[in-house]
């Protein structure tokens, strides 16, 4: 058999590339990231009729399908300006709940939590998911794998199909819920409510409960004092599926609130010349490059700027939590929110108070009397909004927007995506420029150190700047190159 | 059971895919062969076979040094999977593996991957390049003659 070397720096141009450029004492100078550009995407949607949108979208990505699904059947209510009816936004929520909890879930135990559980310092052969299994035992891998396995099969029965799904359609869902599977979901509800709890449990024991791990959390690693978003509901609840975006400043006074129909106004974007992607801010507050502070439009949109952005949460058990975590940062409440917390580390907790928040928000809806309603669909009446039609909701990784123009026969003219992770590059630049000075001193370096600092500072956001590019090896090279002051290359670090 | 994977409107990636449909018209009616059109790896591909005794994945690759439309088959060592966890968004199909069989889940004892060189994953489109599309009919045709064989054996 013939053996295929498999080297990922001939596949670079599909993925990221850190560059560090070091000054001439041999310190970082700067630091750039650049991500490949995806070519042709509304070039590929243009003529196409807007209501395939949500079945063609949620194809970008293959973990996130869901999100973007979501998403795009909300900018067709938009679009078609019809209202679903109230039962079929509640189950639209409970599908969109059951995909938070798996997604949150395997974020925890597959790639964030290794870094916290096995240790920042220890081998990367060792830091993951077997690590952890190893750590805290068989019967923890046991409880993911099956919380991934019954969250699925909700999402394929509610969905239409496993990964992709196809019931949203513009006005509702394109299927109503039984009374018999109504009680599956109740099920899976209470079992997530308890593996949320559990997950939360073997935070606190595990990572909290070391002052190692807990120092890192509560140390200026990665800290950024940055615009903090999120959506919120009409009492500054966190709300995943529906609300007003709301964005507030280092300090936690709110800055804007509005709905996702007026991004456009609110929110800029930053061209480099160095990078394809593009660097969403604040346009009231403008781009004043890579820094953070109140004076710099930067913004974060992840687990711990949703929590920033919201007043409290509106199930008990992760109110509780939500409270725990900012006394455990020493914020106070400051006209109504908590100070907010910029310890990029503790997006990881962020994230599990979130994955309760969804199981409990879940319960809820499955218990709700008008869940099993079979009325979940408005028929649109055809006529189409000439401001086109924008949707958003919460991804795991940050706001999600959908923005499409159509003529008058219902054909794509312009489509407009913002997604979860860009929301993040100017933050993810940041966190990655700290790991590099915090390990390169005069130009001395840590090899491994430097890798592993890069990927926590990434990992933290769970970028999804590859998303759909998979192919073989599967796995997201790390490249980085260090030039002198001059640009020359004096070394690459790479891992694949 | 056969796996193809890839992204389907992401043009060279979605050759995977493109191998089912091919083995779909050739096989259809055929029992203990199930073909399955996949769009995730890592964590969704192993569920996808656990409770197969044998499976065939198909795939895109991207080493750069072969011409595109070349194809090979690998066996899981060739991956030069190093089990970090760097894969984007959970894990790599080694480790992956080695997860479901520490539970003891039955997952393919027999496991072969063939990968196809690929030109073009950045423009978004439901189409193959041309030296691509040429490899699907000879990855489907190898695959089918694997398969006869040990049925027949």
């Amino acid at each position: 058999m013939k053996t295929v070397t498999i080297d990922p720096i001939t596949r670079l141009e599909g993925h990221g590339r850190i560059e560090i450029f070091l000054d001439d004492a041999g310190n970082v100078a700067n630091v750039y990231f650049q991500v490949p550009e995806l070519r042709g995407f509304e070039q590929f949607c243009k003529g196409r009729p807007v209501e395939d949108m949500p079945v063609i979208t949620n194809r970008i990505c293959g973990v996130c399908p869901e999100a973007h699904h979501m998403a795009a059947t909300k900018a067709l209510d938009d679009l078609f300006q019809v209202e679903p009816p109230p039962a079929a936004k509640k189950v639209r929520e409970l599908f969109y709940m059951s995909f938070y909890v798996t997604d949150h879930a395997t974020h925890f135990y597959v790639l964030g939590g290794p870094d916290f559980i096995v240790g920042p310092d220890a081998p990367p052969a060792e830091r993951n998911i077997l690590g952890v299994i190893g750590k805290v035992g068989l019967e923890t891998g046991k409880q993911v794998i099956a919380c991934r396995a019954r969250n699925h099969e909700i999402i394929r029965q509610l969905g239409g199909r496993a990964i992709h799904p196809t019931a949203g359609v513009p006005g509702g869902w394109s299927r109503s819920i039984t009374p018999e599977l109504r009680g599956e979901i109740e099920t899976v509800a209470r079992q997530n409510v308890d593996f949320a709890r559990f997950s939360l449990k073997a935070f606190a024991d595990l990572v909290l409960a070391n002052p190692a791990y807990r120092d890192l959390i509560l140390s200026d690693v990665y800290l950024h004092r940055t615009y903090s978003m999120g959506t919120v509901d009409a009492a500054n609840q966190l709300n995943f599926y529906d609300g007003l975006i709301r964005v507030v400043d280092p300090e936690g006074e709110e800055t804007l609130k509005y709905p996702c129909r007026e991004y456009t106004q609110h929110i800029a974007e930053r061209v480099e010349p160095w990078t394809y992607l593009k660097f969403p801010y604040l346009k009231k507050v403008g781009w004043k490059g890579f820094v953070d502070g109140k004076e710099s439009g930067v913004y974060m949109a992840t687990p711990l700027s949703r929590l920033n952005a919201s007043d409290r949460l509106a199930t008990p058990l992760a109110n509780e939590e939500f409270e725990k975590f900012y006394a455990t940062f020493g914020s106070q409440r400051v006209k109504g929110r908590y100070q907010p917390v910029h310890h990029r580390l503790a997006t990881h907790w962020a994230r599990l108070i979130e994955m309760l928040y969804a199981a409990e928000r879940m319960l809820e809806l499955a218990q709700d009397p008008e869940i099993t309603s079979p009325e979940v669909r408005r028929i649109p009446s055809g006529a189409i909004n000439p401001a086109g039609g924008i949707g958003s909701v919460e991804a795991p990784r940050g706001t999600l927007t959908h923005h499409y123009e159509a003529d008058s026969r219902g054909l794509v003219t312009r489509a407009n995506l913002i997604v979860g992770t860009t929301n993040n590059y100017a933050p993810i630049v940041m966190s990655l420029k700290r790991a590099a000075e915090k390990m390169i001193h005069g130009g001395q370096v840590i090899e491994e150190g430097l890798l592993n600092r890069i990927e926590m500072g990434f990992r933290l956001y769970d970028p999804c700047f590859s998303c759909a590019t998979h192919a073989l090896p599967g796995q997201m090279p790390l490249t980085v190159n260090l030039r002198d002051a001059r640009g020359e290359l004096v070394r690459t670090l790479r891992r694949g | 059971m056969v796996i193809g994977l890839g992204n389907p409107v992401r043009a060279d990636d979605s050759v995977g895919l493109a191998v089912i449909r091919e083995l779909r018209e050739q096989l259809t009616g055929t029992e203990g062969v199930e073909l399955v059109e996949l769009w995730a790896g890592g964590l969704r591909l192993v569920e996808a076979m656990v409770g197969f005794d044998r499976a065939v994945v198909v795939d895109a690759m991207c080493t750069g040094q072969v011409a595109p439309g070349t194809f090979r088959r690998l066996a899981l060592g060739d991956l030069g999977a190093t089990r970090t966890t760097t894969c984007s968004h959970d894990t790599s199909l080694p480790t992956a593996l080695e997860m479901w069989k520490r539970m003891e889940a039955p997952v393919p004892e027999d496991l072969t991957i063939w990968g196809i060189e690929i030109q073009d994953t950045e423009t978004f489109s439901e189409g193959l390049s041309n030296p691509v599309a040429r490899a699907v009919p000879r990855v489907a045709a190898a695959i089918l003659a694997e398969l006869h064989g040990s049925r027949g054996a």
